[in-house]
């Protein structure tokens, strides 16, 4: 039925081990440098391209570095509308999680607690939508924003993304709620607190990094998006980063410095969460699918 | 109306709509209109066009008309979504030929004939091959409403007077151009081939000089059979002689237009000729500035081809861009208005050509002369003002499940996949 | 005692939401795949119609064993890859913190950032060939018998590090207990890695499979930047079919046919995965019920 193996995410990592000082791992050195190409190469395109001027990017050697580093295709990437997509990216961010959490705690909460039948056939449902890839569905999806009148909004994009990312983030929160000792739910049943109140002075606070991780994994999600946004929007007005992206290769026809430009920008918010929180940020990606 | 806000409400209105919409499959609300509503206007988004299409509402009545702008690619599925529920625009921008068959033979674009034979002079207005763009069935549906486009023969003048070499007038003199530049180390023809619609550009100015234009409108208004014309694969086994010589380099698939690609090759001098629609001057004049300014931007009609029917002068591109009107929509009389009046006065038809615009409006040589680049818009607008038949694109001209088809397997042709029999049969067999 | 529980209330927002906007066009897209939609007016009801034609559709057909070729090799190359990066990180050592860190960089970027980077790198006449002349006669984009092979390279490079993440996350979880063991009875680091790592990591392996099968099928952004599933068709694969028919063919009832089709295999390729390797399901390796 699922993909994803569950592990209760409180359980730490053993300690660190104190290895013993073994021979160097000659193969792993190799392989790691080998990947570390990989991986740097492009990034120092990207990077060292978006700095030079057309002229040099056209003829010059592109792995050296630039010659004349200019910041001028940010300038004109940041002029040709960045803004309005970066803001509608935080948007669509911000909406969608707030929906997924809205939704979420007090469902997973029901689920972890409730005996009630419809609960349990309700979240066997959801379950179901973790192997529903959502590009299968983009044609009724369309159908149904359009039908609703939500064609070319932000909302559009916002309703299917919190649907997609719904199941996952459940599950996360389920999982990390039927960790709580029974007891702590028992005793708060005898000082007489409603399942509202249960819900704020003990779920909320408990469920705390649980809430962390499917707030990153959504807000990931939302924010990469790609094919929700292309399908569901149109205008300027409503065009979200990714999207952006891939307009600028249009907009800027020969200009590929400044489309280099536009996808460093493009990374540069979630580089920085990394810079800070990485750990956080790799736990909430790989939300759900084991620890 | 742009809605962006009010998640929760729209959530409410969300499961009741999609309820109903569950039960009985139908489309939503209607959205309905009182007369004093103003005249919805569907447009691509253009920085320089919009400008001037605002203004031409601001003489029209800058409350009775309403513009609205979308980016290019997604506009035809916004406009069919719209068109095909009750938010329909009053007026809508588009290519004119079979993409605006569909619309019509939906019941959806209103017949403009009556307007036209009620002012003969708007209808004198336009060059007639152009304002035939737009013509269905013997019936006029769309109303000329900017620049023409054809396609024409860019090549490198500086890259040619190295060669010794002329401009091609005929097939042959571009055959014995590639192996000039072949010699010489340079891709004779520039080909942004990672986009079938450059592709397409050759096999249609082909087939045109070859069989005439009968037979590409035979396809058109007859069905995919017409593919089977043994004029078809003549045509295009020309044109394969053409890419087996190397006349497109060897990495020519790869080569992008939207990224620039082919254009900077022909600007660097990296190729020698380069197949585009008019508005590759603008864009050479952005993108490579001093290339044009030295004057070494160079442009000739498509070549003739010896023993062929077509009809000499015959151009193909996008003949321009129509307003087509929507049938049944309450604004139908107002909107008729400003298409009557507002698309020919001298300051619309100044502000297009002062933009770089060849208008498809008659009479205007004079008024060419004195813009920025005359040499090139005069020469444009001979051009199509003289050709015989100007014949839409293909895939705007074609019904958009066919026009996709017919592009993926032009795509294989071009890559040797397909043989001129079985590109032919494979159009013509489809389903 | 009674208990308060929580009444069904609390689930049911979440439900409804989930039931119309996941649900609902899951079985949308059967009906649609019944109908004659050209996305003007209303789906037209035809019957088997769209079925029979995806039986004979030459294109579909080659799509599906594009998108079978592309889902084997994707798995194939990041599989191992991410299994070794993912069992190297886990350890402590500094060295490797750091490296790890570069080596995640890439789960940054958004697919359309990928796809655009690297569209670019490899143009034949601006990109990285133009420096590197060694690359210069490969056709990356252009050669239909390679642009595919370059696709599972580009979505190898998007996915490894998370597959690296995952198979990182369950290595730390082995017991140090096992390697001390494995220690004594004198195995050798490879010998630890095959006997002991490798077991130990059977149910990621699984997981991360199987996220990877299901990916890959329904890779469909990569595809649309990086090539547009050219040159030609040759790496059009059954997504960009499926959308190229319904969003530029305006075929909307056969798409969703397509579609209905990715959606079985999708769910089969899941199963049988699970079926095969004796995965246990879900609810049974939960724990703290």
């Amino acid at each position: 039925m699922t993909a994803v193996q569950i592990r209760p995410t409180v359980r730490q990592a053993p300690p660190v081990h104190p290895r013993r000082r073994a021979r160097p791992n000659l193969v792993a050195g190799v392989g790691a440098a080998l990947w570390l190409v990989v991986v740097i190469v492009p990034l120092y395109y990207l990077l060292s391209g978006s700095l030079r001027n057309r002229g040099e990017y056209l003829t010059g050697d592109s792995l050296s570095l630039p010659e004349n580093p200019t910041l001028d295709n940010y300038a004109t990437v940041l002029e040709g509308g960045f803004g309005t997509y970066l803001l509608n990216n935080v948007i669509v961010t911000v909406g969608t999680v707030a929906l997924v959490i809205a939704l979420a705690v007090p469902c997973a909460y029901a689920v972890a607690r409730s005996t009630s039948a419809v609960v349990r056939y309700g979240f066997t449902l959801l379950l179901m939508g973790l192997a529903i890839p959502a590009q299968a569905t983009i044609i009724p999806v369309y159908l149904l924003i359009t039908r609703l009148h939500l064609y070319d909004s932000l909302t559009a994009i916002i309703l299917p993304t919190a649907a997609f990312a719904l199941p996952v983030a459940t599950l996360v929160l389920v999982n990390s709620l039927r960790d709580v000792p029974r007891e702590l739910y028992e005793a708060q049943e005898l000082d007489g607190a409603s399942p509202l109140q249960t819900l704020r002075h003990l779920v909320l606070p408990l469920a705390k990094p649980a809430v962390m991780t499917v707030l990153i994994y959504t807000a990931l999600t939302a924010w990469n998006g790609f094919l929700f946004p292309l399908v569901l929007t149109q205008s300027t007005d409503t065009r979200v980063l990714t999207l952006g992206l891939w307009e600028f290769q249009g907009q800027f026809g020969a200009n590929v410095p400044g489309l280099l430009a536009a996808v460093t920008l493009s990374v540069l918010p979630i580089f920085v969460v990394y810079l800070i929180g990485r750990r956080f940020l790799l736990t909430g990606l790989t939300a759900g699918f084991g620890k | 109306m742009r809605r962006r806000f009010g998640t929760r409400l729209r959530a409410v209105g969300a499961v009741l709509a999609a309820a109903a919409l569950a039960a009985c499959g139908t489309a939503g609300p209607g959205a309905g209109g009182g007369a004093q509503e103003p005249v919805v206007i569907w447009a691509l988004q253009d920085d320089a066009l919009n400008k001037i299409e605002q203004d031409s509402i601001n003489r029209f009545g800058a409350d009775r008309a309403k513009l609205e702008t979308f980016g290019n690619d997604p506009y035809k599925q916004k406009l069919r979504v719209a068109l095909g529920s009750p938010q329909a625009p009053d007026v809508f921008f588009n290519w004119g030929g079979g993409n605006l068959k569909e619309y019509v033979d939906a019941g959806k674009v209103a017949d403009l004939t009556g307007l036209l034979e009620a002012n003969p002079q708007l209808k004198s207005a336009f060059l007639p091959s152009v304002l035939d763009g737009a013509k269905i069935g013997g019936k006029h549906y769309g109303i000329p409403m900017r620049g023409m486009q054809p396609v024409v023969l860019f090549y490198n003048k500086k890259v040619f007077a190295e060669a010794g070499a002329q401009p091609p007038k005929t097939w042959d003199d571009l055959l014995g151009l590639v192996d000039t530049f072949k010699a010489k180390g340079v891709t004779p023809i520039a080909l942004a081939g990672s986009q079938a619609w450059t592709e397409l550009m050759w096999a249609e100015y082909v087939l045109d000089r070859i069989a005439g234009s009968e037979v590409f409108q035979n396809i058109r208004d007859n069905g995919p059979q017409g593919w089977k014309d043994p004029k078809v694969v003549e045509a295009m086994t020309v044109l394969k002689g053409l890419i087996d010589k190397g006349a497109f380099g060897d990495n020519f698939a790869s080569v992008g237009y939207d990224i620039g690609g082919a254009s900077t090759l022909l600007a660097q001098g990296r190729a020698a000729m380069h197949l585009m629609g008019s508005w590759e001057y603008t864009n050479q004049l952005s993108q490579s500035p001093d290339f044009v300014k030295a004057g070494d931007l160079g442009w000739v009609a498509f070549p003739s081809i010896a023993g062929g029917k077509g009809q000499a002068g015959t151009v193909v591109g996008n003949a321009t861009n129509y307003y087509s009107l929507t049938e049944g929509s309450p604004q139908l009389e107002a909107a008729k208005e400003f298409v009557s009046t507002q698309l020919t006065t001298p300051e619309y038809v100044k502000a297009l050509i002062d933009a770089g615009d060849v208008p498809a409006v008659a009479g205007i040589e004079e008024q060419l002369k004195s813009a920025p680049n005359a040499e090139y818009t005069t020469w444009v607008y001979e051009l199509a003002k003289n050709a015989p038949v100007f014949q839409l694109s293909w895939d705007q001209d074609l019904p958009a499940d066919q026009a996709e088809f017919m592009l993926t397997q032009l795509q294989e042709f071009f890559l040797g996949n397909l043989t001129p029999q079985a590109f032919a049969d494979s159009l013509a067999n489809r389903a | 005692m009674t208990t308060v529980r929580p009444s069904p209330a609390y689930a049911l927002p979440a439900f409804a939401f989930f039931g119309i906007f996941a649900a609902l066009p899951m079985v949308l897209v059967v009906y649609l795949s019944l109908t004659a939609w050209d996305g003007l007016g209303t789906p037209a009801f035809l019957g088997l119609e769209n079925w029979s034609r995806l039986l004979t559709d030459a294109a579909a057909r080659e799509s599906l064993g594009r998108t079978a070729v592309f889902i084997v090799l994707t798995w194939a190359v990041q599989t191992p890859v991410a299994l070794l990066m993912g069992a190297w990180s886990a350890g402590r050592q500094r060295n490797r913190a750091i490296l790890s860190a570069l080596f995640f960089i890439p789960l940054l970027l958004s697919t359309a950032a990928i796809a655009l980077l690297w569209q670019v790198l490899l143009d034949p006449n601006f990109g990285l060939p133009q420096s590197v002349t060694a690359l210069q006669s490969i056709g990356f984009l252009g050669d239909p018998e390679i642009a595919l092979y370059t696709v599972v390279f580009v979505v190898s490079w998007q996915y490894i590090p998370f597959h690296a993440l995952l198979y990182q996350g369950a290595a730390r979880n082995i017991p140090v207990v096992l390697y001390d063991a494995a220690l004594i009875d004198g195995a050798s680091r490879w010998g630890r890695f095959w006997f002991v790592t490798l077991p130990q990591l059977r149910y990621t392996v699984v997981t991360s499979s199987i996220l990877m099968m299901v990916g890959s099928l329904t890779t469909f952004d990569t595809v649309l930047i990086l090539t547009n599933g050219g040159p030609g068709t040759a790496t059009r694969i059954a997504p960009l079919y499926m959308y190229d028919t319904g969003f530029a063919g305006f075929q909307m009832g056969y798409a969703s046919t397509i579609a209905v089709l990715l959606l079985v295999l999708g769910t089969a390729l899941s199963l049988i995965t699970m079926k095969v390797t004796r995965f246990r399901s879900m609810q049974s390796q939960q724990e703290g019920q």
